[in-house]
């Protein structure tokens, strides 16, 4: 009876090992020809991103609340507990073309003009004020946007180790706290 | 010498290009259309000096091309696609199997190869500047050609099947594929810059001179462009996912009727 259920358990994981693998072995071996450091990028594909891929980007139904629950859990949060930091801190983060590259994206910033390929965030804690609720939105959101919107194109800058929980909660700051230049100044572009 | 000289004028070109740039941006109040800015750039060399630094490219691919290796043949002596010494249009029908080297290879790793098996050079005595000109000077042979790329043989079918893949996998710390910017924001811009789809055409404009980094790029120096800038490092020259995904990107713009550009095009 036991064994039974092993044998099962073994073969679902193997099913989903089946459905989530991307690349062939043949494939594998081709990609390898372009040397360690780009096949390792690919040999090492995670599941969620193979997901994506698979799908082009649109989960079906059934595979939504286990996606999205995978992604929750892997939200971390600051030590001390606070989700708004350093608004300046958040700004030079915010603005930055190398480090979150946010303004690329979005419009608001009052530093550069900003792309369209995401919503505008123009004025945004003013609009949508500081509650808990919504510092938590916005922390998580940063964290892992896949946890919110499902194979999104924004960065999931915590979940995979481009910004700090600190920073994070720096960046939220900057987008929220009424005094900061996010909300006192004009965003560029606008009139 | 000859060499030398070429350099200097090439950096002499790039200066004069950087500083017509900048006076360009700075008397603009509006951002200049990239393309219309490629063309004022381009004109200005022309007017200037009577020659695009492209075909100077062009020009020394053509003496390495006739250049004896070790084994005494020039690239006379290589198929590239069309049968030996025939170089118009060849590039237009490129990535394709070559029976030869058993083997798919696109205009880059196909002068890599005869630089080998029929030149007789030893990989580390091929330099990739050599193969670009080399490229840039069998391309310009395909100057707006219409691409032909239609992958029948079976090596073919499946290097065009990495390529679709490579082109949807999300990748990389930034969870980036070549289809999120090409397909999903195609005909929008990405900071100034149209982004095109393969149905759109995308890729008909390499070998190019960018005069923005003042290089000539083939098309895999653009890809590897397009993976640094999300954070992947790019591919060794000549391995299997360039010629996959240039595989796939040209076949996909020969099925909506697509043609190069004028080979080597003059781009920023
Ligand atoms: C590659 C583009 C891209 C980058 C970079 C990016 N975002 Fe986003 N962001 C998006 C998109 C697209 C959405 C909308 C999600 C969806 O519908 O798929 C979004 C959504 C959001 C939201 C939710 C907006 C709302 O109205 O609820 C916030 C907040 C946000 N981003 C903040 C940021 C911050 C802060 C950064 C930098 C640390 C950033 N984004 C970087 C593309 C991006
Ligand atoms: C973050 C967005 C982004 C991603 C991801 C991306 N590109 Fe690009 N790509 C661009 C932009 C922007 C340009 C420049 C367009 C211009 O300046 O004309 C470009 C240009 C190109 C060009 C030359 C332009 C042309 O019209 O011929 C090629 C070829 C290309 N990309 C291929 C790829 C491939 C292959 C991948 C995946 C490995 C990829 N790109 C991933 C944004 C991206």
């Amino acid at each position: 009876m036991k064994k039974a259920a092993f044998a099962l358990l073994l073969l679902g994981l193997l099913a989903l090992a089946l459905a989530q693998r991307y690349f062939g072995d043949q494939e594998l071996e081709q990609i390898k020809t372009a040397g360690k450091a780009y096949a390792e990028v690919f040999i090492n594909q995670r599941p969620d991103q193979a997901l994506c891929s698979l799908h082009k980007n649109r989960l079906p139904a059934d595979l939504l609340p286990k996606f999205l629950e995978e992604q929750r859990a892997q939200i971390k949060y600051p030590q001390s507990g606070k989700l708004m930091g350093d608004w300046r801190k958040g700004g030079a983060i915010f603005n930055n073309l190398q480090r979150a590259n946010c303004f690329s994206c979005h419009y608001g910033s009052p530093v550069h003009l900003g792309g369209d390929v995401g919503p505008s965030l123009e004025k945004y804690g003013l609009k949508r004020g500081q509650s808990e609720a919504i510092q938590r939105y916005t922390y998580e959101v940063i964290y892992n946007a896949w946890a919110y919107f499902p194979c999104t194109v924004m960065y999931r800058f915590g979940a995979q180790g481009l910004l700090t929980p600190e920073e994070i909660a720096d960046v939220v700051a900057y987008l929220l706290d009424p005094e900061s230049d996010f909300n006192t100044k004009p965003a560029v572009g606008s009139r | 010498m000859r060499s030398y000289k070429h350099r200097l004028f090439l950096a002499g070109l790039a200066l004069l290009g950087v500083l017509g740039g900048l006076f360009a941006y700075t008397q603009q109040q509006k951002p200049l259309d990239p393309y219309e800015e490629a063309m004022r750039q381009r004109q200005m060399y022309l007017e200037t000096f009577g020659v695009l630094p492209g075909e100077l490219y062009a020009e020394e691919g053509k003496e390495l091309f006739f250049r004896k290796g070790p084994s005494g043949k020039t690239l006379e002596e290589c198929d590239f696609g069309l049968g030996k010494g025939k170089l118009q249009g060849a590039y237009a029908v490129l990535p394709k199997y070559f029976p030869d080297s058993r083997r798919v290879e696109d205009l880059e790793s196909r002068v890599y190869t005869c630089m080998q098996t029929v030149q007789g050079f030893k990989p580390a005595q091929i330099k990739r500047d050599e193969v670009k000109a080399i490229t840039t000077y069998i391309a310009s042979f395909s100057s707006k050609a219409k691409m032909q790329v239609v992958p029948k043989h079976p090596q073919e079918l499946a290097l065009y099947n990495l390529g679709r893949e490579l082109w949807y996998h999300r990748a990389g710390a930034r969870d980036m594929s070549c289809a999120v910017c090409h397909d999903q924001y195609a005909g929008q811009r990405v900071r100034l810059s149209p982004v095109r789809s393969p149905k759109q055409g995308l890729g008909s404009e390499w070998p190019a001179y960018r005069f923005e980094a003042d290089k000539l790029y083939t098309m895999e120096d653009r890809i590897a462009f397009c993976y640094e800038s999300i954070a992947i490092p790019a591919p060794a020259f000549y391995s299997e996912p360039y010629i996959a995904l240039t595989l796939y990107m040209l076949a996909e713009a020969t099925k909506a009727g697509k043609s190069f550009e004028e080979l080597p095009f003059f781009t920023r």
